[in-house]
């Protein structure tokens, strides 16, 4: 400190403690984005509520990161910034819902990071205000490839697994109508066909993300499984899914009585059910598969679809449908296509009608801003142009603001 | 490598302004690699910081030059080089050598997926480390290729040099450009040959890079089997003429 004559001036003291102050604080964002921050004396307190009023004197960058990590306290001021998720809440409510190149960075950063965005906060606005008394409301996510779709279903699988709703997700429909090795005849009904490997692992996902539900939720009907194994009435609906993990041969029966049960009696106030479908589209296309005669087959013709087609019907209450629709892993749909009507068809339209669409585009200035913030702070951009104004420039202009492009972008620089 | 021998096309005709005439008339030699571009042609300006310097700012000779240039003819740039600031030679010329049947997207896209493997391989022992560590560990991806590039640079070569009816291993001194070469060849020729059969070449070029960047591993060692043989024939530096 340099010598002042006369007492120093309690403006200019208090300026270099706000200083001081700014630096902790930023440096203490950077390292624990999770932790509330606690400052214990009055003093300090007094300095904390200067700071929310003046703009602190640090360089002005973007700021990428919140500390508010309940997606319930989302709001419009928290739109470009990122949220983490704590790795108890990804095992338990996204096991496998994540993109694979989200679940790589996940992996290298060792954290989850989600950025808030205007659809998302649109449909959480919805979700906070549905009336359960009335029929489920499908909302359907649709936009260009690599904008964020699937990440913002997560987002809102996240809100609902934390406000305590069953959540019913599919990672991705398409993988159940494509390369499916073996197909078995359904015992329940000839004509249609069993996928006992994809059933088995989406009961086993199911399982982790709803454990405590699954106790709760009792059967409405006797199943009788062969000639030595029954579900009783009134038993836990954890009996029906450890049998169809045990049990592979009857895991799309056990999946089809779930979907039942939980249609059935979702509208009884105990739990709230959100169903949520990625690559919805699936449902109403065509099938890679074939029988041994090597005819196609139709997607009703799966057990599987058949069933979960019933699930995205409006005609239970007590939840909500949030389903995407993604050209990604569909087949035979042009690269191009993007819309609800060209992916559904018509009769995915018309089945899907009253539905609200939701479309999520590419980042807006201000996202993108606040991802490459994102991705200097983890010292994701290690090329020394990437950091000064040309190389942003040129991400711009190279990946048009698409959220999925940049990622790879940045992947290699 | 033995001398380079320039080798003439005879009889060219019909040809239009500055496409190269025949420099040299040797009876029953063609000229292997030559360019369609007459020595006039100026080598293009690619560099964006040079068209952005304010006209006010130039010395007199860059007036000049800039001036020169008006009048001269220049040679159309080639589709591989860009003004990106993300522009790297040394990485172009990898993707080039590695690339098979012209298929420059599946090489382009197999450098871009090496990159992003050592950078996650070093993020990974990063986080790993403690914290002395963590300052040692470079998670540059391309800092890390341009130090294994040059660790696997061999100093000195062996040039074939047919003497008394026999041919001859001589230790040569290699210039910059056959040292980068080899460095490169050997590289790639390590991980197409000797990598386990369902394994990427991503994985296994990041891999030797890794290893070559801390100057260990398979490709170092045949630098090192180079100097060897040099230093063994030693005695035959005698027949070099140059």
């Amino acid at each position: 400190m340099k010598e002042r004559r006369g007492t120093p001036n309690l403006h200019e003291v208090g300026r270099i403690m706000l200083k001081g102050m700014t630096r902790l604080v930023s440096r203490v964002h950077k390292l624990d984005p999770g932790r509330f921050l606690h400052l214990g004396t009055q003093a300090s307190q007094c300095l904390v509520a200067h700071l929310n009023n003046q703009v602190p004197n640090e360089s002005p960058r973007a700021i990428s990161r919140t500390l508010e990590n309940d997606p319930a306290k989302h709001g419009e001021q928290h739109v470009g910034r990122h949220y983490s998720i704590p790795a108890q809440d990804l095992e338990t409510a996204l096991p496998h819902g994540l993109p694979p190149r989200f679940v790589m960075q996940v992996k290298t950063f060792n954290e989850a990071c989600l950025m808030v965005r205007k659809p998302a906060l649109e449909l959480l606005h919805y979700l906070k205000n549905t009336n359960f008394a009335h029929p489920a409301v499908r909302y359907v996510l649709y936009g260009e490839k690599g904008t964020g779709k699937t990440l913002s279903l997560c987002h809102i699988i996240h809100f609902c697994a934390k406000q305590d709703w069953l959540i019913l997700h599919i990672p991705d429909a398409h993988l159940w109508v494509k390369n499916c090795r073996d197909l078995l005849q359904s015992t329940y009904n000839k004509q249609r066909f069993d996928q006992p490997l994809e059933a088995s692992i989406w009961l086993k996902n199911f399982k982790t993300a709803n454990e405590r539900f699954l106790s709760q939720i009792k059967v409405q009907d006797k199943y009788v499984w062969n000639k030595r194994e029954s579900t009783e009435k009134g038993s836990p609906l954890a009996e029906v899914v450890e049998q169809g993990i045990m049990r592979v041969r009857n895991a799309t029966d056990a999946v089809g009585i779930v979907l039942k049960e939980l249609k059935r009696q979702s509208s009884l106030g105990i739990f709230r059910l959100l169903v949520a479908v990625d690559g919805v589209n699936a449902l109403w296309g065509r099938t890679t598969l074939k029988r041994e005669d090597k005819s196609p087959i139709a997607p009703e013709e799966l057990a599987l679809i058949y069933n979960l087609r019933k699930m995205v019907k409006n005609d239970w209450q007590g939840g909500a449908i949030v389903l995407t629709v993604s050209q990604t892993g569909s087949l035979f749909k042009p690269r191009k296509a993007y819309l609800p009507q060209e992916l559904l068809g018509k009769e995915g339209f018309d089945t899907l009608d009253p539905f609200i669409p939701i479309l999520v585009s590419n980042y807006n200035p201000k996202e993108f801003e606040g991802c490459i913030q994102y991705y200097l702070e983890n010292n994701w951009l290690q090329h020394e142009k990437a950091h000064t104004e040309e190389g942003k420039k040129e991400l711009l202009f190279l990946s048009n603001r698409n959220p999925g492009l940049l990622e790879r972008l940045c992947a290699y620089l | 490598m033995a001398a380079p021998t320039v080798k003439v096309a005879r009889g060219w005709w019909g040809l239009a302004f500055g496409v190269r005439r025949t420099v040299l008339r040797l009876p029953g030699l063609t000229q292997v690699r030559w360019s369609r571009y007459g020595p006039e042609y100026q080598d293009p300006q690619i560099d964006k910081e040079y068209y952005r310097k304010p006209l006010a700012q130039l010395t007199e000779e860059e007036t000049y030059e800039r001036e020169l240039r008006k009048t001269q003819v220049i040679k159309a740039a080639p589709a591989t080089k860009t003004s990106s600031v993300f522009e790297d030679p040394v990485i172009s010329k990898f993707t080039n050598m590695m690339m098979k049947g012209g298929n420059k997207v599946l090489a382009r896209s197999l450098m871009t997926q090496t990159l992003e493997a050592v950078k996650r391989k070093q993020f990974e022992k990063y986080h790993a480390a403690s914290a002395e560590e963590q300052a040692t560990i470079e998670r540059n991806p391309y800092t890390i290729f341009h130090q294994a590039l040059k660790n696997c640079e061999p100093v000195i070569g062996l040039v074939p040099i047919l003497k008394g009816g026999h041919f001859y291993q001589v230790p040569v001194p290699l210039a910059d450009r056959r040292r980068r070469f080899l460095a490169m060849k050997w590289m790639i020729a390590e991980c197409r040959e000797k990598k386990p059969r369902r394994m990427l070449m991503p994985e296994k070029l990041s891999q030797e890079l890794l290893e070559a960047f801390y100057s260990r591993g398979p490709v170092i060692k045949r630098k090192h089997d180079m100097h060897k043989m040099a230093e063994a024939n030693r005695a035959l530096a005698h027949y070099r003429w140059w």
